[in-house]
């Protein structure tokens, strides 16, 4: 008789997912609000206030899609997934990358469960540098409250994992 | 005043704007730039704008649904720096909890600057009309829309009423419509907004415990929603412009959400017709100053018959205008009886009060409330209640 291992994580389940290549996502800037906008809005239909849900789910996702479009590339496709379990929506975003630039993301997903986070995010704001592609992750977890984890897919792929516990709010 | 539209293109679905007499900076829509180049227009009149005011300077970013963190970290950094350079100078952020982010990132600014403070913007949408959304008057609106149902059912189709359209429910109150109309009509989609937290909550309520799905409640003001634009086939908005001090404002917002092709459906009234038998006079006396009452406080519920100048005036085309009379003979006429009743305590109690009303205004007031009960209720009588209902259609 097959034994359900207690520390298994719930299953999310999946509600839709776009695939596109990487060079036609990197030749228009507006993808990222194309993708987040359309999206949040297929995924809003049954939370308490859709509308909010869906502005909010943007905002988030958009980011998300921003830090991946500045990431140097080498080749290959995006895959965007959203699934759903309870109130929290699941974004993964799985992509290439050089070994370089998984080392920074890796390194960037770790600095963001520090326990300052905050404060480095309140000090990233009053510095007169434009945002990076570490504070726009670290917004999430302060401004959404949302989880981030890397997965490393196979040697140049990379998913980046986030939950948003966004799916109870209504005004 | 100076004012700045910004560039065309996805990254520019947003407008900055500067009122010197209100000394307040407002940028409303969508920005998400790639770079802070293109918010330059905007960044140059924030600085300008921070440059030609005293005292105080409102940043309203009710209507900001989308920032992106450039263009949050460029306007921050305006307003950071200038409380640096001017510690004369508070800086007051106007919110709404509609959009959702706002309060809550703007907030993290006051903990860096302790010039910016944030406020949330929302209960005093429309306070002329809390005499009708206290939690009293609930009872009163399912029993109203019971009452108009019975001819809207039928009415609805002329206006574009049809099983599978996508339809928004604007000013939902309660949402008990939007419930009667998916029961009936089927469409495949329904949004309905309201600005009275009570009433969504009343709404999701019922919803939950009558295992009602498919009705997206939303909290929005109707004057300037989320909503995108061109998404809906039938827009409704029931008794409700009669209620706002700014009804083409609502209409503007009606129809641009509106498909083209689609229509927009309105009901109001005239209050002054609702008429009885016996005691006719009484009756025409109070509501022809029920009328004057609601003048008082920027509402007009005589705008039934406006309708068709209102929709035209929007840009609305193949305008249908049609009345009923919900009366006492219409099911039970205790029903009748009791929405008196309750019109009775809030326009002779609360309002008239509020007003400043004579004890013997509104001993005159009451009375004709009590006739029109009566007449409702007598074996013989008759009592009206007029409503206009009216649909234009959004030009192709």
């Amino acid at each position: 008789m097959p034994t359900k291992d207690a520390n298994a994580e719930p299953s999310f389940r999946t509600m839709i997912q776009v695939d596109m290549e990487i060079a036609s996502f990197l030749s228009n800037w507006a993808h990222c609000d194309y993708i987040s906008s359309y999206l949040a809005r297929t995924i809003s239909h049954n939370r308490p206030d859709s509308v909010l849900f869906s502005n909010l789910f943007s905002s988030a996702l958009n980011e998300l899609l921003e830090v991946t479009f500045r990431t140097r590339h080498s080749g290959g496709a995006l895959e965007c997934r959203l699934s759903r379990l309870g109130e929290t929506d699941r974004i993964e975003l799985t992509f290439a990358c050089s070994r370089e630039e998984h080392t920074f993301l890796e390194a960037a997903v770790a600095r963001v469960q520090g326990a300052d986070r905050q404060a480095r995010y309140l000090s990233s704001l009053s510095g007169d540098v434009a945002p990076s592609r570490d504070m726009m992750l670290l917004e999430l977890t302060v401004n959404y409250n949302a989880t981030l984890r890397l997965e490393e897919v196979d040697d140049d792929m990379v998913k980046i994992v986030v939950d948003l516990p966004l799916g109870g709010l209504a005004n | 005043m100076t004012a700045h539209l910004s560039p065309s293109g996805i990254a520019g679905r947003f407008k900055a704007h500067f009122d010197l007499n209100n000394q307040e900076f407002s940028i409303a829509g969508s920005v998400r730039p790639q770079t802070i180049d293109e918010l330059a227009p905007s960044l140059a009149l924030l600085k300008e704008s921070i440059e030609s005011v005293r005292g105080v300077l409102y940043v309203n970013v009710r209507r900001l649904a989308q920032m992106n963190n450039t263009a949050f970290h460029a306007f921050a950094r305006v307003i950071i720096d200038a409380c640096r350079v001017r510690p004369d100078l508070r800086f007051v952020v106007v919110t709404s909890s509609v959009v959702g982010w706002t309060t809550r990132k703007f907030g993290r600014l006051s903990k860096i600057e302790p010039g910016i403070t944030v406020e949330e913007y929302d209960s005093e949408f429309y306070p002329g009309q809390s005499f009708l959304e206290e939690g009293g008057f609930i009872p009163i609106l399912r029993t109203q829309t019971k009452m108009t149902w019975r001819h809207e059912r039928s009415i609805l189709p002329r206006h574009g009423m049809r099983p599978g359209i996508v339809m928004a429910d604007i000013c939902c109150g309660i949402g008990d419509f939007a419930v009667l109309a998916q029961k009936e009509f089927e469409p495949s989609r329904i949004v309905a907004l309201d600005h009275s937290k009570s009433s969504l909550a009343y709404a999701r309520k019922v919803a939950s415990e009558f295992d009602i799905t498919g009705i997206e409640y939303t909290y929005g003001d109707a004057s300037e929603m989320l909503l995108d634009d061109d998404q809906f086939d039938l827009v409704t908005c029931r008794h409700s412009l009669q209620i706002f001090n700014r009804p083409a404002q609502i209409l503007k917002e009606l129809f641009r959400i509106c498909k083209p092709g689609g229509r927009v459906y309105i009901t109001n009234e005239k209050n002054s017709h609702c008429l009885g038998e016996p005691r006719a006079e009484s009756i025409r006396w109070t509501y022809n100053e029920v009328a004057k009452l609601f003048e008082h406080f920027d509402m007009d519920v005589e705008l039934g018959p406006k309708s068709r100048r209102y929709l035209a005036d929007a840009g609305f085309d193949d305008i249908r205008v049609e009345s009923f009379m919900v009366t006492n003979l219409d099911g039970d006429p205790k029903d009748f009886a009791d929405m008196i009743a309750a019109w009775e305590e809030v326009y002779a109690g609360d309002m008239a009060a509020k007003r400043g009303d004579s004890g013997e205004f509104i001993k005159q007031f009451r009375q004709g409330f009590k006739d029109h009960i009566s007449a409702a209720l007598h074996p013989k009588g008759y009592a009206g209640w007029p409503i206009w209902a009216a649909s234009g259609q959004k030009p192709l």
